[in-house]
């Protein structure tokens, strides 16, 4: 809301008109200011004039030679505008004025007429945006005035965002109610005094819906001339941000404005006589609202109508055929108090949002519409020449009361803090236009403008406004402690790991579109088809939950070698979804942390592969001190076939490694191979079994070499394990050190060597012992399979 | 004296006089010794077998006992000095052989053969880590919650009422999951979390709460549809506004330094009364006002306030035994505002040009 300095200072006077003081004083009673702007006047030397004598000019038809007086002698000046005549009193920018930086009027001659001076729009003075006329000013506006105070120049406007719990403060009023609070100085109300002719009026209103509407407020208005209101309005409404249209729109906007409460002007003779009913809409009932939009009604919604059809759409926006039109002579002046949540979801559902809607959806005091319809028709009156009609239908079926709260004085201490004496509480809530009696608990009656405070934690709430957070002390409180858990602590070791081994974080977007499965190749019998849908995605790359790191991962490794990067390397920890039952008594879906990672091209001085894969998952086992991680060849839809592998931990699956099959590399745009994996992250932070040291051997190792042929549909991995359960506690390292296949090899056997280490705790090993214990190795990796290289 | 005595006695005399010839000449013999090979040779001459050394030792035995001693010290004297000589030059010739193999070896040390990659960690989670960190420095713990939330926690619990904006399908992203009457969404807050702790745990409760948090926006300079955040709940029998104030000063200072001025200023939360927003200093100019904080020497950082008595009794606790103080801050928000990153882009493009910066 804008609220200008000039229009406020009408309703309080202020002990200082400094915009940062005032923008610290707002902020510190909870209304955010997001920005001020301080208005200065775009001219100098501009007066008020008054046209005395037009006459047309000698030479030209557009333009005509006005006499003009500033107080002192009159002077012609030349003007092109028409809308005005004799009489007409007008800004006049004198010889020697400046308008905007540097235009300095001058006496000219104008087709051989002089003009002294010149009559100026509201473009010229930027003021507003009509370049078709002169203003035109009050008429009993002083003349020979610096034309500037008439504008209320210069000016500050403060935009204010009004918190939704506030809809008291959407106001002139309000605004200077709050700070009138603060400052401990009293408000200065509008003198609003409504004077009528002899005759009374005759709307008749029926309220059908007391719940939606808990009060309606009518006035009538005759004789009423349609036309612009005056400039000081629409100076005002313009600061407001609001656009003036004509006088009774303008009064109304501007009362809104003032006072916070929303009224409605219908033209009487286009309210079927002026019997008004509230009431619910008619299924399919249907009405064209001022926005031109002809909109179909359902039993929700709350309309105000005439005997026959509806009018308005409550608090909301009024109906085109019952608008205010130039034909206009009688109005019927609305003041309502609606039912917030009928008013929100009535906006909601016809997408319409107002200023009216604004303030009703949050709540206006029901005490407020006779002194606003009052307020309307008096400046109709005076503003449009209306004659208001005596009388005022004003149907209220349960008035408003302020409502009590009883606000223990220790409550103020116990949650902010700070001893308060009941005297400085009642002070300070006394300030605020409430009731305080008692000594403890004080009994405090609320004004029905603030629906905000129900409870005494509202009420403490407003003493630490009014009091100011500022002038709290503080104080540190500690917690028991215990800092992070082993497995928040073993998360960030798991980070670190990943880290060392060279891939960088990343995080992705939770979510893709749903042609990303596909593109990775995940097939309908496999989990990660099973992806949560987003109900109401902005863009379609948003339409799925993430049931697998990858494609995030994956188009931030292209998004890099896209841009000239050929070493990438990337991890994400992070969580997926699965739209399956949930396993515990939570009716969230499973969403487990995954650790993904994805490389392309070299890694470590290394070009990039399946084992750079298998390494990744080797370094997390051996640094995170996991028993029993191993990985066995798998069939992983979106893997090389023969370069993919589950991860076991326990012998349980919780992931998988491998090269990304090069159909999937070539839909994320990746060329060459890339090294994939994803894991589980629970059973891997998982709390470890303690352990003991192991003490280090003080003997020498004993150490050979064996190399074995091994047919391709055997694992590697099943002769190393073999040999390490062959040899048992004395082995200590089994090394590959190579592997070919070719030359005089058989198709379909490869060659492959290993380095044995083996050492005993308590003595050195002999030939004799380390005979059967190498011949046991050798036979365990035959059954295995495997035949030793150069036998016999 | 008899003949032969007389030969020998000569031919002492000789070789004494010639083991004086050696010593005199054996210095510049050694030193023009160019190599370890030139300096074996020069040793085989001085004190190999063939040499005047020897000689001289050998003919001790022919000497008449008064002679022996003298003699025998004269050439012990002598061997010993040319041992050292030899010994001097052979270690400054090893010494020069092998200066001369290591500026073989010399490399352009300027050159990288070798690059030890090691990865960063991304700047939000280090971010939330290092928040993490200065709460568990005052005693609190850290928990993390689901990211698919009901909207009982993400709301309801949270005293949101069933007509806040906020529940908007224009605001919050809802899911389809499980049964439709319990409505599922991506949290839109981390707060949900303090309802869930809350049920979990009985206080004294010092927590925060780090995760993934989710709104129907579009992506521009500030907003991201997924974004970061951490909450802090703190829950004792005599929680206060002076301990919220105090609590979230004291992070600033870890934070951002020891300098760092806060300011909270009243605004609304419906799951805290009194809320209050909370502004540090603006350390880009140390307040005086400047682009970074719009010329107002504040920067707005986190929503805050103490909790509400609604939601204590939602989660089973009694507002009248306990108070308790809550916020929630985006790491965004933080790492923009510290390292001065313009756009929210930077943090979910993964370009490890950027990645890489902050480690």
């Amino acid at each position: 809301m804008k609220v200008s300095l000039s229009w406020l200072s009408e309703y309080i006077d202020l002990p200082t008109t400094d915009p940062a003081d005032l923008a610290d004083a707002l902020a510190g009673l909870g209304h955010e200011v997001e920005g001020y702007e301080v208005l200065e006047p775009a001219f100098r030397g501009v007066v008020v004039g008054k046209v005395l004598d037009i006459q047309p000019h000698p030479d030209a038809d557009k333009i005509r030679v006005c006499t003009v007086t500033t107080g002192g002698e009159p002077e012609q000046i030349i003007c092109g505008a028409w809308n005005f005549s004799e009489g007409a009193v007008v800004p006049v920018a004198v010889p020697g004025a400046v308008l905007g930086k540097d235009f300095e009027i001058t006496r000219r001659d104008i087709r051989g007429v002089t003009s002294n001076g010149m009559i100026c729009s509201s473009v010229e003075l930027g003021l507003g945006d009509d370049a078709d006329g002169i203003m035109v000013l009050d008429p009993d506006t002083p003349i020979g005035d610096d034309f500037a105070k008439h504008v209320a120049l210069p000016d500050v406007v403060f935009d204010l965002s009004i918190t939704p719990n506030r809809p008291d403060a959407m106001s002139m009023i309000g605004v200077a109610r709050d700070l009138a609070a603060l400052y401990g100085v009293n408000v200065r109300w509008p003198d609003v005094v409504v004077h009528p002719i002899d005759e009374q009026l005759t709307v008749d209103v029926s309220i059908e819906d007391p719940v939606g509407c808990r009060r309606f407020v009518a006035r009538e208005v005759r004789a009423v001339e349609l036309g612009d209101s005056p400039q000081w309005m629409q100076q005002r409404l313009r600061r407001a941000g609001v656009r003036a249209i004509n006088n009774i729109v303008d009064i109304s906007n501007y009362v809104m404005l003032e006072l916070g409460q929303p009224t409605h002007t219908f033209d009487f003779e286009r309210v079927g006589g002026g019997a008004i009913v509230v009431r619910r809409a008619k299924a399919g009932e249907r009405l064209t609202t001022l926005d031109g939009i002809t909109r179909e009604l359902t039993e929700d919604d709350l309309v105000v109508a005439d005997a026959a059809v509806a009018s308005s759409l409550a608090g909301t926006m009024g109906g085109e055929d019952s608008e205010v039109s130039p034909t206009t002579h009688h109005v019927l002046v609305e003041a309502a108090s609606w039912d917030p949540p009928t008013v929100l979801h009535m906006s909601r559902r016809h997408n319409l949002r107002s200023e009216a809607s604004a303030r009703f959806e949050r709540g206006v005091d029901p005490n407020l519409p006779l002194l606003a319809a009052d307020r309307v028709t008096q400046l109709i009156a005076e503003l449009a020449n209306g004659q208001p009609l005596s009388g005022v239908a004003d149907v209220y079926p349960t008035t408003e009361q302020p409502h009590p709260i009883s606000l223990p004085i220790a409550e103020v201490e116990r949650i902010l803090g700070i001893p308060l004496g009941a005297d400085e509480v009642a002070g300070l809530l006394r300030r605020l236009g409430m009731e305080v009696s008692g000594d403890d608990p004080i009994e405090v009656q609320v004004p029905t403008n603030r629906p905000d405070l129900t409870r005494p934690i509202d009420l403490v709430e407003e003493v630490a406004r009014l009091h100011g957070y500022d002038a709290f002390p503080e104080t540190l409180p500690a917690g028991p402690g215990g800092g992070l858990t082993t497995e928040q602590r073993r998360q960030r070791r798991l980070r670190s790991v990943v880290e060392g081994a060279g891939f960088s974080e990343a995080l992705t977007f939770s979510f893709h579109g749903t042609t990303e499965l596909g593109m990775l190749g995940v097939g309908p019998d496999d989990i990660r088809s099973r992806a949560i849908e987003v109900k109401n995605p902005l863009r379609e790359e948003e339409s799925l939950l993430r049931t697998t790191l990858l494609p995030g991962l994956l188009k931030a490794t292209r998004f890099n070698t896209s841009h000239g990067r050929r070493d990438v390397a990337l991890y994400e920890f992070g969580k997926v979804f699965y739209d399956e039952e949930a396993p515990e008594l939570t009716v969230v879906p499973e969403q487990p942390d995954h650790l993904g990672f994805v490389a392309v091209g070299a890694l470590q001085g290394r070009p990039v592969d399946v084992y750079t894969a298998t390494a990744v998952w080797r370094l997390v086992a051996r640094q995170m001190g996991l028993p029993a991680a191993d990985v066995a060849s798998a069939h992983v839809p979106f893997l090389h076939p023969g370069r993919g592998a589950d991860v076991l931990m326990d012998g349980t699956v919780i992931g998988f490694v491998g090269e990304l099959h090069p159909a999937a590399a070539r839909a994320y745009g990746l060329t060459g191979r890339v090294a994939v994996g994803e894991v589980a992250v629970a059973p891997i932070v998982r709390q470890p079994g303690l352990w003991e040291l192991t003490e280090p051997s003080l003997f020498p190792p004993v150490q050979f070499d064996l190399s074995f042929e091994v047919p391709d549909t055997i694992p590697g991995g099943a002769i190393l394990a073999a040999g390490r359960r062959a040899g048992g506690e004395l082995v200590e390292r089994i090394e590959l050190f190579d592997e070919f296949s070719g030359g005089s090899l058989p198709e379909g056997v490869r060659a492959v060597g290993f380095r044995y280490t083996l050492r005993a705790p308590d003595r050195t090993l002999t030939n004799e012992e380390m005979g059967p214990v190498r011949a046991s190795i050798i036979e365990a990796a035959r059954q295995a399979g495997a035949t030793l290289r150069g036998a016999n | 004296m008899p003949r032969s005595l007389r030969q020998a006695a000569t031919n002492l005399a000789g070789l004494m006089d010639q083991l004086d010839t050696v010593l005199a000449r054996a210095p510049e013999q050694i030193a023009s010794a160019s190599d370890l090979d030139a300096l074996a040779a020069v040793e085989t001459e001085l004190v190999g077998r063939k040499s005047v050394v020897a000689q001289v030792r050998r003919s001790l035995g022919t000497l008449a006992a008064e002679e022996r001693p003298r003699v025998g010290a004269a050439v012990q004297a002598a061997a010993g000095r040319l041992e050292v000589l030899l010994a001097e030059r052979r270690s400054v010739l090893e010494r020069e052989a092998e200066d001369r193999l290591l500026e073989d070896d010399r490399v352009d040390v300027t050159l990288a053969h070798l690059e030890l990659g090691q990865g960063t960690r991304h700047l939000l989670t280090s971010t939330l880590e290092e928040v993490a960190d200065i709460f568990v420095s005052i005693g609190y713990q850290v928990a993390s919650g689901p990211e698919v939330e009901t909207a009982y926690y993400n709301f309801d619990a949270l005293n949101t009422p069933a007509t806040h904006p906020a529940r908007a399908e224009s605001d919050t992203m809802y899911v389809d999951f499980g049964d439709p009457r319990d409505e599922m969404l991506l949290r839109t807050h981390t707060s949900p979390m303090q309802a869930r702790y809350m049920e979990q745990h009985q206080p004294p409760v010092y927590v925060v709460v780090p995760g993934r948090t989710f709104r129907a926006d579009t992506l521009d300079p500030t907003h991201s549809p997924v974004f970061h955040q951490i909450e802090g709940l703190a829950v004792d029998t005599s929680i206060t506004f002076t301990d919220l104030k105090g609590t979230l000063h004291y992070f600033a200072q870890q934070f951002f330094g020891k300098d760092q001025q806060i300011k909270l200023i009243p605004h609304f939360f419906p799951f805290t009364e009194p809320s209050a927003e909370m502004h540090v200093s603006c350390f880009a100019c140390d307040g005086s006002g400047c682009r970074v904080c719009s010329n107002s020497g504040w920067i707005e950082l986190m929503g805050c306030g103490m909790v509400d008595p609604n939601v204590f009794e939602a989660v089973g606790y009694d507002p009248a035994e306990v108070s308790g103080f809550a916020f929630g801050v985006g790491a965004e928000r933080l790492a923009m505002v510290r390292h001065g990153i313009r756009h929210i882009r930077h943090f979910y493009e993964n370009d490890l040009r950027v990645l890489g910066q902050f480690v």
